[in-house]
């Protein structure tokens, strides 16, 4: 058993010495489908902080009348805690914080500042900044502010003038998710089929050899043995090559693709998904690598 | 040891069918020395591949050790390495080297790294081939891929060693050595089944012939008769 073992692992590592052209046709093509594993999945990370800077950037604001109280105010606070489950947090601004938001932001600009000052008084009203978890829940919460116990108090709620924007940002993101997941689909079976492919081909050279194991008597184990251990060889040096490119790259990348999208770094996400990332690539590469070559194989045990 | 019962194999080629066995049956016993003769295409290397499982008979039966050979499919691996076979076309590993030829056998057989180690010269140095024991395959002679076919269905020391036309490729020398050297191997005890339309050869043994015409058995002489 163990001699077996032993002759098999030897086997393998030299039909993988000695077939170097296959091998690294082989090694090729299982690389790029790392390659590929490795794109949808900092795809998926890139599209998951797209889509939460997008729900960020989104919330409703709820302007009060100008002698609405404070405690009214907060009352409101409570009851929209109480009517939602969905809301991420809400944040209170007082008229004052309003307008010292609003002098810090212009505090260069004498044009703001001089209108301010005719304007007199402070022309800005109290308001409530609502996130919630899902953007499907604004629509909900901005009916009830606008209907609901409070409407007296409200002055206007930002979501209706906003309305469309939102709902056609939303439906965007959606489609953006929805195509990402079929052209993964898409480019994940090529690379699958073409793996496939180009072992089936290399197999193909060694059918003659194959049969003529089974005719000295050689045990399926014994033959597919040799192979398993080259595929495995192949899936861990394409993990090791996929890698190497893809950092190197991201180290020379990094900083341009950055500004483009949103500050999303790909080399903190590459690094902190690093282990979970590694995975996969070997659960791809060698579940791929396996099971083509005990497929292509399998084909000429028959004799 | 060997049983052939009625057994009829027709090639479904590309054409019309051709029946290369016709109701062929015939026994050999343990630690007997048969030759097979019969002209080019009268169904020598049809007969062996069925022997050894290659082919499954179209009708009738092959039996080894009492066993069915394409009942037993389990079993077919087994048997196989208890017969050591010289191909018409060698079917050698050609990404092995010469040496590596020979271990292969008996690693599969599972035999010890120490038993390979002496054996596999041995042999080699029997059939001529050990300035040649690192070479590829590709790297030898016609006679030289012979002879290293000839050391693979030996070394493991099989019950039965079937050759078929195992000296089509050798000058009258080696054939002769060759011809000895199964002698020898018999002498030992081990049942030889040799298929050739060589005249010379069969006469020599003068053992038991069995004569195939045109997929027919149509003669078995105790002996070294070779009527075509
Ligand atoms: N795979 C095959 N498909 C179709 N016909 C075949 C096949 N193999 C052999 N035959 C035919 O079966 C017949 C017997 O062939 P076989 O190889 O058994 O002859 P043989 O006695 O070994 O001849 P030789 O002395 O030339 O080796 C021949 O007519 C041959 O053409
Ligand atoms: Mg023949």
């Amino acid at each position: 058993m163990f001699t077996s073992l032993k002759r098999i692992f030897k086997f393998g590592w030299q039909g993988f010495l000695r077939h170097k052209g296959l091998s690294s046709q082989v090694i090729f093509i299982m690389t790029v489908a790392v390659l590929v594993v490795i794109s949808l999945f900092l795809f998926q990370g890139l599209s998951e902080f797209l889509i939460a800077e997008a729900q960020k950037k989104v919330d409703i604001s709820v302007y009060f009348k100008k002698d609405t109280s404070e405690n009214n105010i907060l009352e409101v606070k409570q009851g929209l805690y109480k009517f939602s489950t969905a809301i991420e947090d809400i944040r209170y601004v007082s008229r004052v914080q309003a307008q010292e938001i609003f002098l810090q932001k212009h505090q260069d600009d004498p044009l703001y500042l001089q209108a301010l000052e005719e304007v007199g008084e402070n022309p800005f009203l109290a308001s409530l900044n609502i996130r919630t978890k899902d953007p499907v829940f604004y629509a909900q919460i901005s009916d009830y502010l606008v209907e609901g116990p409070f409407k007296n108090l409200v002055e206007k709620v930002s979501y209706y003038q906003n309305r469309k924007v939102i709902v056609r940002l939303f439906s965007i993101i959606n489609n953006v998710k929805t195509a990402g997941i079929i052209l993964s689909l898409i480019l994940g079976i090529l690379v699958i089929l073409i793996t496939f492919n180009t072992v089936k081909l290399t197999i193909f050279t060694s059918k003659d050899e194959i049969s003529t194991m089974r005719l000295v008597g050689a045990t399926n184990w014994f033959i597919r043995g040799p192979f398993l251990v080259q595929s495995i060889i192949y899936g861990i040096l394409a993990v090791g090559i996929a890698s190497l490119i893809f950092f190197a790259s991201l180290n020379f990348l990094n900083s341009r693709l950055q500004t483009w999208l949103l500050d999303f770094n790909f080399l903190t996400f590459f690094q902190e998904n690093f282990l979970s990332l590694l995975l996969i690539q070997f659960v791809f590469a060698l579940g791929l690598g396996i099971t083509s070559f005990l497929l292509a194989v399998r084909k000429y045990l028959k004799v | 040891m060997i049983l052939f019962r009625t057994v009829t194999k027709i090639y479904h080629s590309s054409r019309k069918p051709i029946v290369a066995l016709q109701d062929v049956s015939f026994q050999v016993q343990k630690g007997e020395f048969v030759s097979i003769a019969g002209t080019s295409g009268a169904g020598k290397t049809t007969l062996i591949r069925l022997l050894i499982g290659e082919e499954k008979p179209t009708r009738g039966e092959v039996f080894f050790e009492r066993k069915s050979i394409h009942r037993n499919q389990k079993d077919l691996q087994k048997l196989r390495r208890k017969i050591g076979v010289v191909h018409q076309d060698y079917k050698l590993l050609s990404l092995k080297t010469v040496a590596e030829n020979v271990a292969y056998v008996m690693q599969v057989i599972g035999a010890s790294d120490r038993d390979i180690q002496r054996d596999v010269p041995q042999i080699l140095d029997i059939v001529g081939l050990t300035e040649r024991a690192a070479n590829f395959p590709e790297e030898l002679s016609g006679g030289e891929k012979q002879r290293l076919a000839i050391a693979r269905a030996l070394c493991h020391r099989p019950e039965v060693i079937v050759a078929d036309e195992p000296t089509g490729n050798l000058d009258l020398y080696n054939t002769f050595e060759i011809v000895n050297l199964f002698k020898k191997i018999h002498r030992l005890g081990t049942t030889i089944i040799l298929a050739t339309h060589n005249k010379e050869v069969i006469i020599g043994l003068d053992r038991r012939v069995i004569t195939l015409e045109e997929g027919k058995l149509i003669r078995d002489d105790p002996q070294g008769k070779f009527i075509l």
